[in-house]
């Protein structure tokens, strides 16, 4: 990231960026500075730097600026469709091939070459639509939208543009307790068909090869530019939002549940890192009470649900500080890039006036038609959703902290509904997956389906307990057993003999022995020393190899100590 | 680069005829019952302006002299004559369609096939380098 900056100031000198390299080595001073409302910023001044202490001290004047502002933050959406082919053409796709190699005359967009639609595609935007409650089109069509840019070998990118597959909609979410909690509604405006542009590298003087995120016209002018086109034509689902959110965290969180339910509808893996969900957001500002819009920013190049938050929330400071500070006119409409490194969003390029894609309807593609009966069908093959799954969740009597644990993972949730329909409890069952077993998955890396504990051998181990066959640190012991090597409950205690020793005459037994064989201890108990009884009672445990039922152990041990006998 | 021009030269058609139609309610592709439309008088005069030729061919990424912009613009402007009779059809008792369209979609499996005479396509490469095509770098004006 910091090879970009760098580049940025070899092309554009005329502009703001040496202003940023100097703030970024004065940012201690700047920031010690910044109550003084005579200091000239520049809307690359106050960006927060790396020390510690100055951007805690920054973050509280700007939290003070910052109440006065709304912001107002839409997000656009592209979701990479885990098809096993190309939009257009059956060129196999998968992430990670060697450089050009998934091609064919289509996805180049050699002449003469026509596109077919890959019918997965429509499958999987009537399932995305339907969950995001959309209003489907059952007639739409695709669209070309022009533009020139390396990456893009047809020269337009096949789109939708005034007739979406989609529209309306909204995603209904729960904000996590530690960022207040909270249900939010935020509307969808639509979800469109479309294809990926190739992948565009930049090579610098060494061998490494960057990718350069789609319209960068500020990295550098003087490396080589190559094209890796196995992604061009790869079919992506576009979400637009209603600019319903007001904080980054609202924003974070609308961009999870949309991973959660594309993954939950099986229509592409959501990997943020690989971009298969990757999230443009726009945000303004105006003074609260103010109805119209302040000037909208883009910002790209946010790879993560926390820089998602990070960003949007570090730009809306930016904007609140230079509306305080009376130089409003200095927002314009630009997309920034995040840069994660220094915690703060640049400018990339300034807009001037809206682009002319001239979108005319796509000649080689016929219209897109759904019947109802389609449309019905895949309807009723929806897997139960997200929020629904949470709502029922929260129906049962768990916390909202379990619910959104549980439904976070479509496939942990799964796990957990197998477990009660094996008859466990509720609240032990959510316990039980949500420590043991999940720090289990944290230490050995591993998912909730390669565990080797069954969801029906849980529920028989949460039995157990319940019943008393078995104490709960021995049940502590049996799972790490079963989680690293499976096998059943029953058998594991069996082969241990582990079953509970509930006999008050046999644990009796063995509380005499260990308090003869510990008469000074006994002495010392009875003339006062009363915390000798967790003494007595570890000692009985061992003698038990750990099968004791402590509360009997103890209700005896005690009449015991203090008895006669 | 022969093929690169050759697209250059089909999109240039494109949206010379495509762009001037503007934001217009874009005619050509409401045609479904295109024979009704061939009845109607061929010399119908176009209300449509002819395109500022120059700033045509900036959208389109080529450069043309002035000789040939003088060559062109009365060819241009026949085609837009020729989209612009379109204007005169009477639409009033057409039910608007998205598209002139063929009966039926035209789906394709999910189904990946790999394309088999790979080395002609990157043969036909103007400028490759093991793995990648190597490209322009920018081609907006921005």
């Amino acid at each position: 990231m910091a090879s970009t900056l760098f580049r940025t100031i070899q092309i554009h000198p005329f502009l703001l960026y040496p202003t940023a390299l100097f703030s970024r080595r004065n940012g201690v001073l700047y920031c010690t500075m910044k109550s003084s409302q005579t200091q000239t910023a520049t809307q690359e001044k106050q960006q927060p730097p790396k020390v510690k202490v100055p951007q805690h001290a920054l973050k509280k004047t700007v939290d003070k600026i910052t109440r006065d502002y709304e912001a107002i933050i839409g997000i656009e959406t592209h979701v990479q469709l885990s098809t096993l082919t190309k939009a257009f053409c059956s060129c196999p796709y998968n992430y990670g091939s060697q450089p050009n190699t998934n091609i064919c005359p289509i996805c180049m967009g050699l002449p003469g070459a026509l596109p077919v639609l890959n019918s997965k595609v429509i499958e999987f935007a009537v399932k995305l639509g339907l969950a995001l409650n959309c209003k489907l089109s059952l007639n739409s069509k695709f669209d070309r939208k022009q533009y020139f840019y390396p990456d893009l070998p047809k020269g337009y990118q096949i789109s939708q543009f005034d007739i979406p597959i989609a529209t309306g909609g909204y995603v209904d979410l729960d904000l996590p307790l530690e960022f207040g909690g909270g249900h939010r509604k935020f509307g969808t405006t639509r979800v469109h068909m479309e294809e990926d542009a190739g992948k565009l590298l930049h090579s610098g003087n060494g061998d490494y090869s960057q990718e350069i995120t789609s319209l960068t016209s500020i990295y550098s002018y003087f490396s080589k530019h190559t094209v890796d086109l196995n992604r061009a034509g790869v079919p992506l689902l576009e979400i637009v939002s209603e600019p319903d959110m007001r904080t980054g965290i609202e924003a974070a969180e609308y961009a999870a549940e949309l991973q959660r339910v594309v993954r939950y509808l099986g229509i592409s893996n959501g990997n943020m890192q690989e971009g298969s969900l990757r999230c443009d957001v726009n945000v303004s500002i105006r003074p609260v009470g103010q109805s119209e819009f302040g000037t909208k920013v883009e910002i790209k190049n946010l790879n993560s649900f926390s820089s998602i938050n990070r960003a949007i929330d570090f730009e809306i400071s930016r904007q609140a500080l230079l509306h305080s500070q009376g130089q409003s006119d200095q927002i314009v409409q630009e997309t920034r890039l995040w840069e994660e490194g220094a915690q703060k969003t640049v400018t990339m390029r300034k807009k001037e006036g809206l682009s002319d894609y001239r979108y005319f309807p796509e000649p080689d593609l016929p219209e897109v038609i759904l019947t109802q009966e389609y449309v019905d069908s895949i309807s009723n093959s929806l897997p139960e959703l997200p929020e629904a799954k949470r709502r029922r969740y929260e129906k049962m009597g768990l916390s909202m902290q379990d619910v959104l644990f549980l439904a976070n993972d479509m496939n942990v949730a799964e796990y957990f509904d197998e477990t009660l329909s094996s008859g466990a409890d509720i609240k032990l069952a959510a316990n039980w997956i949500m420590g043991d077993i999940a720090a289990y998955m944290k230490n050995e890396k591993l998912s909730i389906n390669d565990i080797k504990l069954t969801p029906q051998e849980l529920a028989e181990l949460i039995a157990s307990i319940k019943s008393g066959t078995i104490s709960g640190k021995i049940g502590k012991e049996i799972l790490s057993e079963l989680l690293a090597k499976g096998g059943t409950v029953k058998g594991l205690i069996e082969e241990k003999d582990l079953i509970q020793i509930a006999d008050p005459v046999e644990i009796g037994k063995m509380i005499d022995k260990v308090i003869s064989e510990n008469p000074k201890q006994l002495e010392q108990y009875r003339s006062g020393k009363t915390k000798l009884q967790g003494f007595f009672a570890g000692q009985v445990m061992k003698l038990s190899k750990g099968k004791a039922n402590p509360g009997l152990l103890n209700k005896i041990l005690l009449e015991k100590l203090n008895g006669q006998s | 680069m022969g093929s690169r021009a050759l697209l250059m030269l089909t999109n240039f058609n494109f949206k010379a005829t495509v762009s001037s139609f503007g934001s217009a309610s874009n005619p050509f592709f409401l045609i479904k019952n295109n024979l009704r439309i061939r009845n109607f008088s061929t010399k119908t005069r176009s209300s449509l302006q002819p395109p500022d030729l120059p700033g045509l061919a900036e959208t389109a990424r080529i450069s043309l002299a002035p000789n040939e912009v003088e060559e062109f613009a009365p060819k241009i402007g026949q085609v837009i004559d020729w989209f612009g009779q379109l204007q005169a059809v009477d639409l009033d008792n057409v039910e608007p369609a998205i598209r002139a369209d063929t009966e039926g979609d035209n789906l394709r499996e999910d189904v990946p096939q790999t394309f088999e005479n790979k080395e002609a396509l990157i043969a036909s490469v103007p400028s490759y380098e093991e793995p990648y095509i190597k490209v322009p770098k920018v081609l907006n004006k921005e």
